[in-house]
């Protein structure tokens, strides 16, 4: 019991930050079709830009909003310079799996070489410890709960009830009648890159700033648990995205508490295995959408 | 039962054309055309290059020769979310509906290219056509029964009132009866409102009975063509499509 509450409230905080990761993560790979898994090294790119922005003395909650457009603009231009060429010469969907895992080393040492490897933090204030249900809390993990609610409210409201957000669905079901319908996929595939993005750059500081010390490699096995949430929702689900993520939050930190931290992507793994032996399309996901 | 149409009276014209993947001629040399007010059918065995041919017209399979025009404009090797604004509506035989999205948000879809504003009542209007949709506009369209989904898929294109309608097979594993109320109905119906209607059948007795011309498909070329009062005088054509019992 008392080791219980506190890796609960760990449990919740992973929780949240995986969420809009994989809240991203999902709606990039179900409306462009690419399994981009350089995901991971984008978002520890946009931390350390949040991070290069915030040494000059800008507060880390403003900072915040040049690593999300980072985010963005890396995404956009990856798939617009590197993605799309390579589709274009082979449409096979594992040449681009392939090609996004050497852009995620390229992407993770090239920062490494950069940093020259020490570890960083934020220059902020972790406020007030708060004490809730025999969680320790902090305003700052508090905060990091409120920036999840808000972006999967947004990314709900997103989807459901705009135009964008329908054509991107529409999309992400069936490409070819969408633009029979008159939708600008190539359009609506690059705004999804732009706004995907910039969950990916978020979901990065937002990481950061949850680990407290982070370097080049810290988010290295991040895509590993983000896999693991998004498979176990059903692969370009939302909502299933957020309670996959839920799911392996608390698995991973729990287990953490009772084993050791080494093991998370394995219990993250189990978890999924263990669930797909039930249901083969995810929580959410039914045949047709994966 | 009424269709509004956006510009009656278009011509669907295609000339020596040649199509198929990856620069691999699948028909070859098709010339047809389909004029407002009839329903201009395709029939022809399994593979003969009918889906093929209506998907090189919609800009779906890439045109390698000849010309397809609507109201003498060309629009060969045009995008397909060009060709949706030209009033040309297409519904595939296949993956003709979105499964995850509701009804509702189909037709909404199918109306992508409206204003704003216009959105809902064309919704109205479409489900005035199919009452049968208005009590399932929640419902996923991936739930739906075949003959549901089809009304579904042809609500979609109907959204923007288009003046040509291309379909592919419609009646495909649907009940005879559904089969039938389709193509006497609707089918029929969306012509005798002024639509160009250019529909591939498998069903060659029923697609006889509405069209007003129709093309015989075999190995990608037309083969036999004409009213279908003259194709059923044709000993071949009885004999390979109609089963031969019905000469005389
Ligand atoms: N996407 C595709 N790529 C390559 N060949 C195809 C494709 N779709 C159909 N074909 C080929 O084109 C030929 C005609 O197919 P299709 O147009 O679907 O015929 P039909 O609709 O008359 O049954 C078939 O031999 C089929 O194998
Ligand atoms: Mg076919």
């Amino acid at each position: 019991m008392s080791v219980f509450m506190p890796s609960f409230g760990f449990g919740l905080i992973s929780a949240a930050v995986l969420a809009i990761a994989a809240v991203g993560f999902t709606m990039q790979f179900a409306v462009t079709n690419v399994l981009n898994l350089a995901y991971g090294s984008i978002m520890i790119n946009s931390a350390f830009v949040t991070y290069w922005v915030n040494r000059t003395g800008v507060s880390v909650w403003l900072a915040l909003f040049v690593g999300v457009a980072c985010g963005a603009v890396v995404s956009w231009c990856l798939n617009r310079f590197i993605y799309t060429p390579f589709q274009r010469r082979n449409p096979a969907a594992i040449t681009v799996v392939i090609v996004s895992l050497g852009v995620d080393l390229i992407g993770t040492f090239g920062l490494q070489a950069i940093i020259s490897g020490s570890d960083v933090s934020y220059i902020m204030s972790q406020g007030r410890e708060l004490h809730i249900l025999g969680m320790d809390l902090s305003v700052v993990e508090l905060i990091i709960f409120a920036i999840c609610a808000v972006v999967l409210v947004s990314v709900r409201l997103l989807l459901k009830f705009s135009r964008l957000g329908k054509a991107m669905r529409a999309t992400a079901a069936n490409r070819s009648l969408a633009r029979n319908s008159g939708v600008k996929t190539d359009l609506i595939v690059s705004l999804t890159w732009l706004i995907s993005g910039a969950l990916c750059g978020l979901a990065g500081t937002v990481f950061a700033i949850d680990a407290g010390t982070f370097g080049a490699t810290s988010a290295e096995l991040y895509v590993v648990l983000i896999l693991a949430a998004v498979f176990l929702g059903g692969p370009g689900e939302p909502y299933g995205a957020m309670l996959g993520a839920l799911t392996i939050g608390l698995a991973t930190e729990i287990s953490a508490a009772y084993l050791t931290s080494d093991y998370k992507e394995v219990v993250a793994f189990l978890v999924l295995l263990g669930m797909l032996a039930f249901r083969p399309f995810g929580l959410f996901g039914s045949e047709k959408t994966s | 039962m009424s269709v509004e149409l956006s510009r009656p009276g278009v011509v669907l014209n295609a000339s020596g054309l040649s199509a198929g993947y990856e620069g691999r001629a699948i028909v070859s040399d098709i010339t047809i055309e389909a004029q407002p007010g009839h329903v201009v059918s395709v029939v022809g065995p399994n593979g003969s290059g009918k889906s093929t041919l209506l998907k090189s017209l919609v800009g779906v399979v890439r045109v390698l020769e000849g010309h397809v025009t609507v109201d003498g404009k060309e629009i060969t090797n045009q995008t397909p979310e060009h060709v949706a604004t030209l009033g040309v509506g297409y519904v595939p035989q296949i993956d003709d509906v979105f499964p995850p999205l509701s009804v509702k948000e189909n037709l909404e879809i199918g109306g992508y290219l409206l204003k704003r504003g216009d959105v809902a009542s064309r919704v109205e209007a479409v489900l005035a056509f199919f009452p049968k949709l208005s009590a399932m506009l929640a419902r996923r369209a991936g739930k739906l029964s075949g003959g549901e989904r089809k009304m579904l898929a042809m609500g979609r294109v109907l959204m923007l009132s288009p003046s040509v309608l291309i379909l592919d097979e419609p009646t495909a594993n649907l009940a005879p009866l559904v089969a039938t109320q389709l193509l006497e109905e609707y089918v029929r119906g969306f012509a005798d409102a002024g639509a160009t209607v250019l529909i591939v059948e498998q069903r060659a007795k029923a697609a006889l009975r509405i069209s007003d011309w129709t093309y015989v498909l075999g190995g990608g070329r037309v083969v036999l063509s004409g009213p279908p009062k003259e194709l059923e005088q044709n000993p071949v054509f009885v004999d390979s499509f109609l089963g031969g019992g019905t000469r005389r």
